[in-house]
């Protein structure tokens, strides 16, 4: 059983074949019981137009043999219309064009009808075998699609769910009758019922538990749905797709407590090494002052500046320690530069930002990454007087630019700009880019040396959107 | 008569306040369009047009649209009320649509009388030709008669100035 079928199943096989006869034996038996009684010599011989009704209504239930039918009404018509009209002898040409049109009407929508059943038949097919358990229902709220992935899932066979409604269909997910998100789509109200829905497009996305999946274990669930528009836009029904995410979920919420283990290591780690290095920062300035030798003092001087660098790695760890275990979430860019502005100093160096109604989709920590190219930028050594942030729409997504007008970087430096180190230009760029690659967003830069830097950070196309 | 947009929640109060110079939200686009109620009934587009606005003590004194057509940026809807005129806030619109647009070519239709006002920007005269289609379009009434419609087509390379 298919779509069609479900759709036209209000009219059995017997009914239709009885609603032809029935309208063939009416139209025909209409013109010859004129012709019999005597119908006016302007109408003779009668017209064919009634006939045309059930040879459309033929061809189009039955394709296959609707030429086959149109080409036996047209025989009947034209015999019982030359046998019973009055003698005439252009009447032969009057009577074939009229049977060959009808043999023609016949045809065409026997051929409509099948391209019809054809492109119908191949959507069922690609429904049929989508990887996703899938179905559809009608504006109705009855299932027209019930594929075999969604069988496999809910051990439910289509033929027992096919064209019913009342919200069947969620039973096997729900154990109870209640809207899906594709009833949610059609009553207007998607929010209804799934709380943390989100959109993509015209496609709505929900993710639940449910008890009454792997035989009653349970199973998180994913649901995609979206409305079936007709050529005018109407809805006519919806589509929902239901992938089996408790895998998915299970390894996020097994890899978020691992990261929480290791968070707890790595601050045990941090305060004891911080602690070791609130000593050795005493013994440096005891040592300072207990020695006035120069080759000492010089080489405290180096102890401290090591010493310094080792404090600068624990304050990267100890952003590093949160990033990832929030969700990322739709994020105004504007607020997170202004967020990163607002930590430091810029002096007399002029800052603009215009990326207004811009939000991507990030780690919560982006505005650390913003802080991260405005500490560079404002480091004394690169003499920039100008920090402009801008973005810029691209076929490929979306880039937002961070630009200053100091010295720039040097070619050769640019390659290992964002790998892990503590010291020069590319401090903290290596966590900015680490943020950003969360997401799948990545950042380069593209400045002329000698002109100041400029970073862009390209957002994929699914990951922005101007509010 | 101009009509004065107000924002939502702002006061009246322009005697030493500073004016603010900011992109306009979506929520905003309605004020705006009921300050060029007065030029040719402009109207803004969230989908395409960014809209950089100068604001006196929320009061919208001046105007600057930059909109995106497929094949290219045009700027228009530059506009200051006339009694908000003389004091610089057409410039300082245009200047915050010339920074935060500065990625891309930038084309426009100037009023023949400001030309030399976008040069400021770093614009140029270009021949009508050379604008994009989807610019072009906007006086295509004009069949090439830029003299007659008092309108020079106009061309920014991208880049800070």
């Amino acid at each position: 059983m298919n779509i069609t079928e479900i759709q036209t199943a209000f009219v059995t096989d017997t009914r239709r074949i009885a609603i032809i006869a029935g309208l063939t034996v009416l139209s025909l038996g209409a013109s010859l019981l004129a012709m019999v009684l005597g119908a006016p010599e302007s109408l003779l011989p009668l017209p064919t137009l009634p006939l045309t009704i059930p040879i459309i209504l033929a061809g189009y239930w039955y394709p296959r043999r609707g030429i086959l039918f149109a080409a036996c009404v047209a025989l009947l018509y034209a015999v019982t219309t030359y046998i019973l009209s009055p003698p005439d002898p252009l009447l032969a040409y009057t009577i074939l064009p009229r049977a060959i049109l009808l043999v023609l009407i016949g045809g065409v929508v026997a051929f409509l009808a099948t391209r019809l059943r054809e492109s119908e038949q191949q959507m069922n097919q690609i429904i049929e075998f989508l990887p996703d358990a899938t179905f559809a229902i009608d504006r109705e709220g009855k299932v027209i699609a019930w594929n075999r992935a969604i069988e496999e899932m809910t051990g439910v066979r289509k033929e027992a769910m096919l064209g019913r409604g009342g919200y069947a269909h969620a039973v096997p997910f729900y154990g109870e009758a209640r809207p899906l998100l594709a009833d949610r789509i059609l009553q207007g109200d998607p929010e209804e019922g799934y709380p943390a829905v989100r959109r993509s497009g015209d496609v709505l996305v929900a993710e639940v538990y449910t008890p009454h999946l792997r035989n009653g274990r349970g199973a998180h669930i994913r649901f995609t749905a979206t409305a079936l528009l007709d050529r005018s836009g109407r809805v006519t029904g919806a589509i929902e797709s239901i992938r089996d995410v408790t895998d998915e979920v299970m390894t996020a919420a097994a890899l978020q407590n691992a990261g929480r283990q290791l968070n707890i290591l790595t601050g045990i780690l941090r305060t004891d090494l911080a602690n070791r290095l609130a000593v050795l920062y005493g013994h440096l300035s005891v040592g300072a002052m207990k020695f006035d030798d120069p080759e000492i003092l010089s080489f405290i001087d180096d102890l401290s500046d090591a010493a310094n660098g080792i404090r600068r790695q624990l304050e990267i760890s100890r952003e590093f320690r949160d990033i990832g275990t929030s969700p990322p979430a739709w994020i105004p860019v504007q607020q997170a530069v202004r967020k990163a502005a607002a930590t430091l100093s810029f002096g007399n160096v002029s800052f603009e930002a215009w990326t207004e109604r811009l939000e991507i989709f990030a780690d919560p920590h982006l505005a650390t990454v913003f802080t991260h190219l405005f500490e560079n930028a404002l480091a004394p050594a690169v003499k920039a007087e100008r920090i402009v942030v801008t973005y810029q729409v691209r076929p490929e997504g979306c880039a937002i630019i961070v630009e200053d007008d100091g010295t720039g970087i040097p070619d050769a430096e640019k390659e290992g700009l964002f790998a892990q180190k503590a010291e020069s230009y590319g401090h903290g760029l290596f966590l900015a880019h680490e943020i950003l690659a969360i997401t799948g967003i990545t950042i380069r830069e593209t400045g002329t040396f000698g002109t100041g830097a400029r970073f862009e950070i390209l957002v994929p196309s699914e990951g922005y959107r101007v509010v | 008569m101009i009509t004065a947009a107000v924002l939502p929640g702002s006061g009246a109060r322009p005697i030493g306040v500073r004016p603010e110079v900011r992109e306009l939200l979506s929520a905003e686009f309605p004020a705006a369009d009921e300050v060029w109620r007065e030029y040719h009934g402009t109207t803004g587009d969230p989908a395409r047009d960014r809209i950089f606005a100068v604001l006196l003590a929320g009061r919208i004194v001046s105007l600057a649209r930059c909109r995106r057509h497929p094949d290219g940026l045009e700027v228009d809807g530059v506009f200051t009320p006339e009694d908000c005129r003389g004091r610089g806030y057409a410039r300082m619109a245009m200047n915050a649509l010339v920074v935060a647009c500065h990625n891309d070519d930038l084309y426009m239709y100037a009023v023949e009388s400001l030309a030399g006002f976008y040069a400021e920007f770093g614009f140029v005269s270009i021949p009508e030709r050379d604008l994009p289609p989807g610019v072009r379009e906007r006086y295509t009434w004009a069949a090439g008669n830029m003299e007659g419609a008092e309108v020079r087509p106009m061309f920014r390379r991208a880049g800070l100035f």
